[in-house]
């Protein structure tokens, strides 16, 4: 028996623990994809690469002096501009050029490549790797988790909530869950859809950007970070069903977890292949994902 | 005699048409110069190419976007390698290729035909990373280096014997497969089975009140475009002498939907101008600067914000214009055959 207790307290806790922070960092990236194709049908094959220039974004400023508490509010609120900017000069554009999804699919794939070669050309093809701003570890119930990846679950859980009472509970929320389910109607009742439109997709990449930032710790910095982090986020999204925020909460804590339990198991490279087939499979039988979509809860 | 397809056929040829006088008119200055260097190049571009042309079968005429055909390539590529390593047999390669990428192409269709839309694009992309995943962590398989040290093949053509090592030889004989594998999509796209299939990206609602069935139609799009681009990619570790994981990975499939848009949806000779150019503008800028993502990205963009038809499509309308002028003037043989 102390033997069982000591696999949970020393092997089983702290990997579900980590998978935990892998979770919430994948949800925050995940909500953001799944807010944009929830309510602008767009999926947004560039939310990796934004990710990534929140992360080199909070390199760059902490390099000029900022305080890295600082960083985590700046950040989100400067890649606010690069959102609105991209919705309007670039995807509104393509909206009613023929197949919606198809068209802003490749124009945002276009639009990662450059973002990618940008970062590469600005910062160096280098792998960076930021200062932990809580260093050390802290004792949760006998078992020692990094102080930083505890603060992490925990701004994730807070971030996640807020997002959920936004969309859900506040005037603002009920007016992009109207342009979501019925544009004309919400525009005829004074909805300006065109600001939810680019207000949402702002969003959505500032809280890329955000994740960007938070992970920067963990995770080292460099231009094709969001390559397979992006990955695991889609699955979020597809597993969660496209478009609703707590599809993608449930599905990213429910999918790391397996990862993480799973990689205990069978050799941890084997725990991609059966998330991706575990997305194959959501795609076949559900193909709307396990809730509905935004403007429709 | 000439509907609207037609002609729209015929213009595809006359692109395609153009394409082989120039490909073979740089294979008389290659061989003239004793250049080896571009003439693989120009092989690989074709070999992509094929990749390309699976992928518009789908975009173009069936309205299905695929983010994992680098599934079908990659099995290809892998399956001959690993014949071509045991027995060097170009024939026995290409069959051995050609009925696996038949078979992964009918279970791949059973699979993402359950799906429309953009959810058919996100389970071809997840199929490819599954299967790209597998090979990549497979120590028999080579694991991530792939497999290497595949022979310098002979082709026994009849009545004479070429070598894959022979690269001006070579690249004549990928010319002749892709004009090929061209040939066969642009006739069964033309009968009228062929003609569902394009009545999918019409109106998909409409083929079944016409008493067809959507399901078979784009099955059969489906393991039709598995087998093109997995025959192309059988002929990747003949010119290459390897094969990598990468193949499998949605770069390729990226790379390829990159080169169809720019080249032109919907016209089968664009994909193929796509593969040529876009090939050939990767090596130049990668002379002058490692960052040539950044100008393919810029290309790509502009070809979707300014030019949505793609170089071939855009030249289009004038080849047709005349071809109907000439259509026009003959005296027409027999009744037309009705559009669907």
């Amino acid at each position: 028996m102390p033997d069982l207790i000591s696999y949970l307290q020393f092997v089983l806790a702290p990997q579900m623990l980590n998978g935990l922070a892998l979770g919430v960092s994948v949800i925050l990236v995940a909500l953001g994809l799944t807010i944009i194709f929830g309510l602008l049908d767009v999926i947004n094959m560039s939310h990796g690469e934004f990710y990534a220039v929140g992360a080199f974004g909070a390199l760059a400023l902490s390099a000029l002096g900022f305080n890295y508490w600082v960083l985590i509010a700046l950040v989100p609120i400067l890649m606010i501009p690069i959102g609105v900017l991209t919705e309007r000069f670039l995807i509104r554009r393509v909206y009613d050029g023929g197949d919606r999804h198809v068209s802003t699919l490749l124009l945002t794939f276009g639009l990662g490549m450059i973002a990618e070669d940008l970062l590469k050309i600005v910062f160096g093809p280098n792998t960076h790797r930021p200062e932990n701003p809580l260093p050390g570890a802290t004792e949760v119930l006998g078992v020692f988790i990094p102080t930083y990846r505890l603060f992490l679950i925990a701004i994730g859980a807070v971030v996640i909530v807020a997002v959920a009472l936004v969309v859900y509970r506040t005037r603002l929320g009920a007016m992009v869950r109207a342009a979501a389910f019925d544009r004309n109607m919400a525009a005829s009742l004074g909805v300006r859809v065109g600001w939810v439109y680019s207000g949402a997709f702002a969003f959505g990449v500032a809280l890329a950007g955000l994740a960007g930032v938070l992970l920067a710790p963990i995770y080292s910095v460099f231009p094709t970070m969001g390559h397979d982090f992006i990955l695991m986020a889609f699955t979020v999204v597809i597993v969660g069903g496209m478009g609703s925020i707590w599809g993608a909460v449930i599905a990213g804590v429910v999918l790391t977890q397996v990862q993480a339990i799973s990689s205990l198991i069978i050799s941890p490279v084997w725990a991609d292949p059966i998330v991706f087939g575990v997305m194959v499979l959501v795609l076949m039988f559900r193909p709307q994902g396990i809730f509905g979509r935004i403007g429709h809860a | 005699m000439h509907d609207r397809l037609d002609i729209s056929m015929r213009a595809n040829h006359v692109f395609f048409g153009i394409l082989v006088i120039v490909a073979l008119v740089f294979a008389a200055f290659a061989s003239f110069s004793g250049d080896v260097f571009y003439l693989r190049l120009a092989t690989e571009a074709l070999i992509l190419g094929g990749l390309a042309l699976s992928i518009d079968i789908l975009l173009g005429f069936t309205g299905l976007l695929s983010l994992g055909q680098a599934l079908y390539f990659g099995i290809g590529a892998y399956v001959s390698a690993l014949v071509l390593r045991e027995a060097p047999s170009f024939w026995l390669a290409m069959g051995a290729a050609g009925v696996s990428v038949l078979l992964a192409g009918i279970a791949g269709g059973l699979i993402a035909n359950r799906v429309r839309g953009v959810y058919f694009a996100l389970i071809t992309f997840g199929m490819a990373q599954v299967v790209a995943k597998v090979v990549y962590n497979s120590r028999e398989l080579g694991a991530s280096d792939g497999l290497i040290g595949i022979p310098v093949i002979e082709v026994p053509l009849g009545f004479i014997t070429l070598s894959a090592g022979d690269p001006l030889g070579f690249f004549l004989f990928t010319l002749v497969i892709i004009a090929l594998l061209y040939s066969v999509s642009a006739y069964l796209l033309g009968t009228p089975f062929g003609r569902i299939i394009i009545a999918l990206k019409a109106n998909e609602k409409r083929v079944p009140y016409l008493g067809y069935s959507t399901w078979a139609a784009r099955m059969a799009a489906y393991v039709l475009a598995a087998v093109i681009a997995g025959l192309a990619g059988a002929l990747y570790p003949m010119l290459r002498g390897f094969v990598s994981p990468e193949l499998l990975f949605f770069a390729t499939s990226g790379d390829a939907l990159i080169m169809v848009i720019v080249g032109g949806a919907g016209t089968l000779a664009g994909a193929i101008w796509g593969a040529v150019i876009l090939t050939m503008l990767k090596s130049v800028i990668g002379s002058w600067t490692e960052h040539h993502l950044i100008v393919i990205g810029l290309i790509f963009m502009s070809a979707i914000l300014f030019m949505p038809k793609g170089i071939v499509g855009m030249l289009k309308p004038f080849v047709e214009r005349n071809l109907l002028r000439n259509s026009a003037r003959q005296p027409k043989p027999e009744p037309e055959r009705t559009a669907l």
